[in-house]
């Protein structure tokens, strides 16, 4: 199973990208308040490819109960088919389902669907929305059909389309503009190797920098760097771009085997090709530890690290065998396992969610 | 005629796009191809109208048979309805006329059942899995599944070289002087907008020589109306995408000097074009994959019994398929996934046998195969691979006892354009049959045989996308079997009673995996997985006699299986059934017919089943029970026999999937005629 080198890279984005985005747009629309005490956290299960099989997983710490998909109890119905990011911004939870075609907005205390927005188009085919990150009350969903959809959070409507590079994944903010990396994979192996950089004020690209080859991530920190991981295309290494927010030039590109980024202050957790998770400091940009574990807990197909920012825990999925349930397990900020849950299928994204 | 099986091509083609992609995960569609296949029914069929009307049950690796007039009284439309009352077989089936059929026997997977066609293998290198819905019943004279292998030592090496062999044998003209042609020309329609005319023409030439020809067109819409309950809908919704468009030929020309002196020549056409409906899709409009296959093969076969003892059998095959897949809906550059695949496969089998004493017989078969396959996918490998068969057999009767062995050496080698070719490997492995009859004057049958087998990977498990160079090894699978066979004839109402009972242990070790991955850098395929196999299969069959010119059949089979993961023990899934699997599966066929009108019932019991490796109740998929009816009527054009017949699928119009996700159609019709001139 070490041979599952580099699944890693899928996943964890999602998450990271997901706390970074609450570091940076502070304000406006309230976000988790640090001092509040957590009632437990979700876990997106995004199930098997294809099928309408994704699950939302709650924990609750209070009461210590597991529940396999408290979506399908809240609602009487699926998620549908291949979810792909989850995140929790003000008092809603934003749940994003790829061949869906569908962002549910649900109640996070309760999972209970808000609305269900639609990215389709006129046949009902989907177009593929795939990550979502906030700025101001604003959503921002890229649309695998290479835009940005804005979508207002209070009217939960899309007021606007912002096309953008091919295929794009993961999305995020640093000083008030939106890095979307444009990965391109369907069109392996000609792939795009470009994040394009939305002013939010304006709601237009006005900068595309090149990259590394094939992006499927993005993380920011609280010192203005954007840290954009790359698949490359084999036999080539997979890449780390490191981009300067204020002056949004690549500060560095360089190979890096794994990613990518959960980052909690300073330190960012990520899964290295060999299926270990490692830390990164993200102040002086250079590696930490060779394993954040330290206890001797081994996973069989690492898939998603999450750093809770307010306990410093951190969550490691495992994805198995990826078509079957898989587990998250919880460490203290010293590596050492406090607990491991069972999860549903392909666990990629872990949020948190407070009392 | 038909091979190939679509369903991979787009269960492996997700992944790869998502190498770089998608985040997603997980298999597919198909789904099927990961732990383990299995699904559906299962039950028997023994039935095989021979001169006495009694089936022969009493095989020494337990078999069972269907044979043309059998196929009315299962509503059967192709081959793998037919086979769907078999014991120990597991049918997946992805719903609709254009769905995928494929049949695994005793949870051993639908890799490890050889499909025979007029007793040459019908090979897919790619796929290695048969699909059974493209093969319809006009042309098929006898389907028969064999437990190991069959039972004539006098075979193809090939033959002995899967854990099953499922034999489909095409209609061989039995002509005489005072009628030298035969032509039988009918229409089949009904629900799924089904139009199949179909026309077979048989000609005696001469003494020896005589020729079939059969033909069909086969059109469907393929819809049909499913509930659709787990988008919180609850209403009904039309599967759509699930249209077929086929038309095909074949024919043979045979000489027939005796049964110990024939020679035939046969052809194959097979060209379609369809529609894959893939996972029900919540929500959104599900997907548009089309496949399009032109299969086309011939094969000639040439058997000598001397009187010496010496007995010969040739058979010499050449294929090639195309296969073109299509997908118009992905956000890439061309917005389509536009792929092409051509294999092409040449193989020549020589089996010599010989009587050394009136019970004991030698042989030793000899089959090399060469196959290529040609794509314009990504960094394709254009792999060829020449294998190589070598068996030989003994068949000893002492007494009361019947002994039979085998030892089968593979050879494989391939050789590729680009990238690593797949190493080299060869491997012994043998089988042992043993039956002992107790009584002479009592048809009782105790039977037991271990057979050992390994399955090599198939092109698209070694090189579909393999852009990082895998390492696999073959999947064995050992099999013990215990049974007992009787057959009693009877008077008064009951004609006769068959019973057959078989105790199994199967054990697949290195399961050649499907690992749903999206990176590049992570092999896709892999030897994942260790299955413990306990099962049971019990037939029972018996014809009666109820009223005067009343004649009753009727049959049950059951099948349990115990298949649990037994890959490794901190899985979460350790020791758990595997995906699909019921437990308990009950099949029964009851039938009368009466002078020109025969009406017959089918039935089919799973117990429920999960279609994850976990066995908890997100996954768990509940029992269903399907009926199937139908009604036939013979009667006189003219001079001209005619049959009219009327099946309903799915009678109770129950909702059920045999696959998650790939929901089964509602009731459904089927009206035929047929007339033979």
């Amino acid at each position: 199973m070490k041979s599952l080198k580099l699944q890693h890279l899928f996943i964890a984005c999602a998450v990271a990208t997901t706390l970074a985005s609450c570091h940076k747009d502070k304000k406006v629309v309230p976000d988790d308040k640090p001092t509040a005490e957590r009632a437990g956290l979700y876990v997106l299960d995004q199930g098997n490819l294809g099928s309408p099989n994704s699950a939302l997983t709650y924990y609750d710490y209070t009461s210590k109960s597991l529940t396999a998909d408290i979506f399908q109890s809240a609602n009487s119905k699926g998620l549908g088919n291949t979810a792909n990011d989850l995140k929790i911004y003000g008092a809603k939870m934003y749940i994003v389902v790829d061949k869906s075609g569908t962002v549910e907005v649900v109640n996070p205390k309760t999972a209970k669907s808000i609305k269900q927005v639609l990215f389709q188009n006129a046949d009902k085919s989907s177009r593929e929305p795939r990550s979502i990150a906030f700025y101001k009350g604003n959503a921002y969903v890229t649309l695998y059909d290479n835009n940005v959809a804005v979508l207002d959070t209070a009217t939960l409507t899309v007021s606007k389309y912002i096309p953008v590079g091919r295929n794009p994944e993961q999305l995020a903010v640093s000083n008030g503009k939106l890095y979307v990396v444009n990965g391109g994979g369907l069109s392996y192996p000609d792939v795009d190797k470009t994040v394009s950089i939305i002013d939010l004020t304006t709601l237009a690209v006005t900068k595309t920098l090149e990259v590394g080859v094939n992006p499927y991530a993005v993380s920011v920190d609280s010192y203005g760097d954007v840290f954009v991981h790359s698949y490359n295309l084999y036999p080539a290494n997979p890449e780390l771009t490191i981009i300067d927010s204020k002056t949004d030039v690549v500060k560095s590109k360089t190979d890096f085997a794994g990613g990518p980024f959960s980052i909690n202050g300073d330190v960012a957790y990520y899964i290295a090709s060999d299926g270990t998770v490692k830390t990164y400091d993200v102040k002086n940009l250079k590696a930490l530890s060779s394993n954040f574990v330290t206890d001797g807990t081994t996973f069989t197909s690492a898939y998603a690290v999450v750093a809770d920012t307010q306990t410093g825990e951190v969550f490691v999925t495992d994805a198995k065998d990826y078509k079957s349930n898989g587990l998250v397990f919880a460490f203290d900020k010293n590596g050492k396992k406090e607990y491991n849950l069972t999860t549903g299928i392909n666990p990629g994204s872990v949020v948190f969610v407070n009392k | 005629m038909k091979k190939r099986l679509p369903v991979f091509f787009y269960k492996q083609r997700l992944p790869i796009k998502g190498c770089s992609l998608l985040l997603v995960f997980t298999q597919v569609a198909l789904g099927s191809k990961a732990l383990a296949q299995s699904d559906t029914t299962k039950k028997l069929n023994e039935v095989k109208v021979s001169s006495s009307a009694i089936p022969q049950i009493q095989s020494s690796a337990p078999a069972q048979s269907i044979s043309t007039a059998d196929f009315k009284r299962t509503a059967s439309f192709n081959v793998a309805d037919a086979i769907r009352n078999f014991a120990g077989v597991n049918i997946s089936d992805y719903g609709g006329i254009g769905g995928l059929k494929t049949v695994s026997v005793r949870s051993l997977g639908a890799d490890n059942t050889a499909v025979l066609y007029n007793g040459v293998q019908l090979n897919d290198a790619q796929n290695g899995q048969i699909d059974l819905s493209k093969f319809n019943l006009n042309n098929v004279e006898e389907i028969v599944l064999y437990n190991a292998q069959p039972t004539d030592i006098l075979q193809t090496a090939r033959a002995y070289a899967s854990a099953n062999v499922l034999a489909i044998k095409t209609i061989h003209p039995v002509l005489d002087e005072r009628k030298p042609y035969n032509i039988i020309a009918g229409i089949k329609g009904g629900s799924f907008g089904l139009v199949n005319p179909y026309l077979q023409w048989q000609q005696r030439l001469s003494k020896y020589w005589s020729l079939v020809i059969n033909s069909s067109v086969q059109e469907a819409n393929g819809r049909y109306k499913y509930r659709e309950a787990g988008d919180g809908s609850d209403t009904l919704a039309t599967r759509k995408n699930g249209d077929v468009h086929v038309q095909q030929a074949d024919g043979g020309l045979y000489w027939a000097k005796s049964d110990s002196d024939k020679f035939n020549l046969q052809f194959n056409f097979y060209n379609s074009k369809r529609g894959l409906p893939g996972p029900v899709v919540y929500y959104a409009a599900p997907t548009n994959q089309r496949l399009q296959n032109r299969d086309f093969f011939i094969q000639s076969g040439y058997l000598h019994k001397a009187v010496s003892g010496l007995q010969l059998l040739i058979n010499a095959k050449y294929a090639h398929s195309y296969v073109r897949y299509l997908d118009t809906g992905v956000y890439n550059n061309s917005g389509l996934i536009d792929e092409h695949y051509r294999q092409n496969d040449f193989y020549l089998s020589g089996a010599l046998a010989y009587n050394l004493t009136s019970d004991w017989k030698i042989s030793y078969s000899s089959d090399a195969d060469i196959s290529n396959l040609q794509s314009d996918i990504y960094k394709y490998a254009f792999p060829t691979r020449t294998s190589l068969f070598n068996v030989i057999a003994t068949d000893l009767n002492i007494g009361k006892w019947r002994l039979q062995a085998n030892l089968l050496n593979t050879y494989i080698h391939d050789e590729v354009k680009s990238g690593p070719a797949a190493a080299s490997r060869s491997a012994f492995t043998p089988a042992v049959i043993a039956t002992y009859k107790p009584f002479t004057s009592q048809n009782l049958l105790l039977r037991a045989y271990y057979k050992s087998t390994f399955r090599n990977t198939t092109f698209a498990e070694q090189y579909y996308y393999a852009i990082v160079p895998r390492s696999l090894k073959p999947e064995y699978t050992d099999q013990y079997n215990v049974g007992a066979a009787y057959t009693k004839s009877l008077v008064g109402i009951f004609d006769y009673i068959n019973i057959s009972a078989d105790a199994y242990y199967n054990h697949v070790k290195d399961k050649i995996s499907y690992i749903p991955t999206r990176s590049p850098e992570t092999p896709s395929v892999v030897n994942l997985g260790r299955v413990d196999i306990k099962g049971l299969d019990v037939i029972i069959k018996s014809g009666f006699k109820p009223f005067y010119n009343w004649k009753g059949l009727l049959s049950v089979a059951y099948t349990y299986q115990q298949a649990l993961d037994v890959t490794n023990p901190t899985d979460l899934y350790y020791l758990e059934q595997i995906p699909y699997t019921p437990k308990h599966t009950l099949a029964l066929n009851a039938g009368f017919t009466h002078k020109q009108f025969g009406i017959y019932y089918n039935e089919i019991f799973s117990s429920s089943r999960y279609q994850n490796s976990n066995n908890v109740p997100e996954y768990y998929l509940p029992k269903y029970s399907v009926s199937d009816a139908s009604f036939v009527y013979s009667f006189l054009a003219g001079l001209k026999p005619v049959t009219a017949s009327f099946e309903v699928n799915n009678l109770f119009n129950k909702n059920y999937a045999v696959i998650s996700s790939y929901p089964m159609p509602g009731r459904s019709y089927r009206l035929t005629f047929q007339i033979t001139i």
